[in-house]
């Protein structure tokens, strides 16, 4: 069943063309990693699933149901979680979560049940201090666990992990991952490092609409590039292996940088061995052979190119 | 004259120092401000009677209380 | 509902916790104290001050006076301390953006403007009627007696318009962006209804009639039908902002 389904989403500021006919659709259980560069329109999108944006034409569902501009009632399949989560400042965490369970309808039991599970999740248990003195990464925390709150069944992150260090974005994505066992996730970032490590389908937003969509593992396959990539022991070594590389016919093309040698080619297992022979015939000793596995940023930036 | 009226006064100007002192110790306790620095709002909160402590919380207070 | 109560205890809470209820309790039952307080001083003061040579005849104060304080301190500075204490009603939360995750949980947004209203109402209500305790009190010791028809009603009218300028501020802050939008709007509301009143005579039906004329209504000066309906049409015009208000903001892109 999808979760989600964007279909023909389109919407403008003014002249401003932010999204173009934007499709696509979300599984149940899957981590989505929405890709695109900043003011690509990933916000807006978000924005529009929770209803505080209208859509200048198209259609939402969540969970097979429509979703109307202002209050919708699909709001009570989704957990939240802005990109910038702005709280009371003058409430305590835990003051907060109980806010927020009472509004979404739960039993005070309920309510006390889950605060009591989701503090510790997010490591917020027993800090007492109002919300205005905690730190982002601890904001962002409060964030995820008044987003899991209602037990949702997508959990839509706007930008969760860009205004951390590296610290702080490795527990929320560890956070995230757990999360994931019970729910569909949305995550949208321009960090591709954050994607490749969580997100189990891609999609990316490009000049209003989707210009990539798929898993991964996919797109990464489609995209990929057979690229060898040689260290020698020194530039001269380098210098050496490029002029000799340069003269095969199986080589696209090929690149040096200091010691290391990069080499785009067909077919790599069988013409990566000509190159060992190569380097054993004209004695060049290096320090490290590798098959380069395709990256998602550089299927990024081929795709936005 | 003014002694005849002076336990009607007590309680006024007690208000009016606790309106005064809250709102100090809130600008001693924070370093930021919407408007203004520090100086200009502990004139205002001591010089103008009880508007100056409303106006501070109102509109001078920083954006974290 | 849950949003509602949920949301309108959000609010005392912050009342209490940003100052609000302190301000508003202290300011208004300084206002109790010191109305009658002034009334009855002012013989001795303006004796104080007169000049010299000039015999300044005073006739002694009575009740009315103390109201007469009562009903200008509130219709002036109170009007002032409320709009500073609530400017930032619904302004606030929409500036810093702190209403997107309640909105995220589900909460409706005809409960955000009803709990609002309701907080603001409340707490209004309850520092009026220390005001209004703590004046009645005083009065009644400094000038023994107070027999006079219509006091409920004109002490009503003042707290009518108070509910009228809540309702009004937030409509305000529904059309405006920024944290001091609905403050500024709504001040330059009470501008054009004050040149209404004063240029035009627009009088019927202006809300501000009801905290100029509740010492005329005292002292028999002014009809009590007439502000009877002034009120009737300004309690229409709360329910109508309020429902406005609640309109506008529910198609309003947060």
């Amino acid at each position: 069943m999808n979760i989600l389904e964007m279909r023909h989403i389109s919407k403008n500021f003014g002249k401003h063309l932010v999204l173009n006919d934007l499709n696509f659709t979300v599984p149940e259980h899957s981590i989505f990693g929405l890709i695109g560069k900043n003011g690509a329109g990933k916000t807006t999108a978000m924005k529009m699933i929770m209803g505080f944006l209208k859509p200048t034409s198209g259609k939402i569902l969540v969970c097979g149901e429509n979703v109307a501009y202002g209050n919708t009632a699909t709001n009570r399949f989704i957990g939240y979680l802005p990109d910038v989560p702005e709280f009371y400042g003058y409430m305590t965490a835990k003051e907060y979560l109980v806010m927020c369970g009472r509004i979404t309808g739960l039993k005070k039991l309920q309510i006390h049940e889950r605060v009591q599970e989701l503090l510790p999740l997010v490591g917020l248990d027993g800090i007492k201090r109002e919300i205005h003195s905690f730190s982002r990464g601890m904001k962002q925390r409060l964030g995820i666990a008044q987003a899991l709150l209602n037990t949702p069944k997508l959990l839509i992150c706007d930008e969760a992990t860009s205004a951390l260090d590296p610290q702080g974005r490795k527990e929320i994505l560890d956070l995230l991952s757990v999360a994931a066992d019970q729910t569909t996730v949305i995550f949208s970032t321009h960090i591709l490092s954050d994607v490749e490590r969580i997100c189990d389908s891609i999609g990316l937003l490009h000049e209003g609409t989707l210009a990539l969509h798929g898993k991964l593992s996919e797109v990464k396959n489609t995209y990929r590039k057979e690229a060898v990539r040689i260290e020698t022991i020194d530039e001269v070594q380098a210098r050496r292996l490029f002029e000799h590389l340069r003269t095969l016919s199986f080589i696209q093309s090929v690149e040096t940088s200091q010691c290391a040698v990069t080499v785009q080619l067909h077919d790599p297992q069988k013409n990566g061995l000509k190159i060992i022979d190569l380097l054993s015939d004209e004695q060049i000793p290096i320090t490290n052979y590798q098959l380069l596995e395709p990256t998602l940023e550089n299927v990024f930036l081929d795709v936005i190119k | 004259m003014i002694q005849d009226y002076l336990p009607f006064l007590i309680p006024i100007i007690a208000l009016e120092l606790i309106l005064a002192l809250t709102a100090l110790i809130h600008i001693f306790r924070h370093r930021s401000f919407r408007f203004a620095n520090r100086f200009i709002w502990i004139a205002i909160v001591l010089f103008v009677q009880i508007i100056g402590p409303i106006i501070y919380f109102a509109i001078g207070r920083g954006e974290d209380s | 509902m849950n949003g509602f109560t949920a949301f309108f205890k959000k609010e005392l809470l912050e009342a209490i916790r940003n100052y609000r209820v302190l301000i508003l309790f202290s300011v208004t039952a300084i206002f109790g104290m010191m109305s009658p307080l002034t009334a009855k001083m002012m013989p001795d003061i303006l004796a104080n001050v007169g000049v010299e040579g000039m015999v300044l005849k005073i006739p002694e104060p009575t009740f009315i006076d103390a109201f007469t304080q009562f009903f200008k301190n509130f219709s002036q500075m109170g009007t002032v301390v409320l709009l500073l204490v609530f400017g930032g009603l619904l302004s606030q939360d929409l500036a810093k953006g702190t209403l997107i995750i309640p909105l995220s949980k589900g909460l409706s947004r005809h409960a955000v403007i009803l709990a609002k209203y309701a907080s603001a109402l409340t707490l209004w209500t309850l520092s009026y009627a220390l005001a209004t305790l703590i004046n009645y009190g005083y009065t009644l010791y400094f000038f023994q007696t107070i027999s006079v028809s219509h006091l409920f009603f004109s002490l009503f009218c003042l707290w009518l318009f108070g509910a009228f300028l809540l309702a009004f501020l937030l409509l305000a802050s529904v059309v405006t962006r920024g944290a001091f939008g609905g403050l500024l709007v709504t001040a330059a509301g009470l501008g054009i209804l004050l040149i209404c009143q004063a240029i035009f005579r627009m009088d019927p039906f202006n809300p501000l009639k009801l905290v100029s004329e509740n010492v005329a209504l005292l002292t028999g000066k002014a009809a009590f039908d007439q502000l009877l309906n002034t009120a009737w049409s300004t309690c229409a015009l709360i329910l109508s902002t309020l429902i406005l208000a609640m309109m506008l903001f529910k198609k309003k892109s947060i």
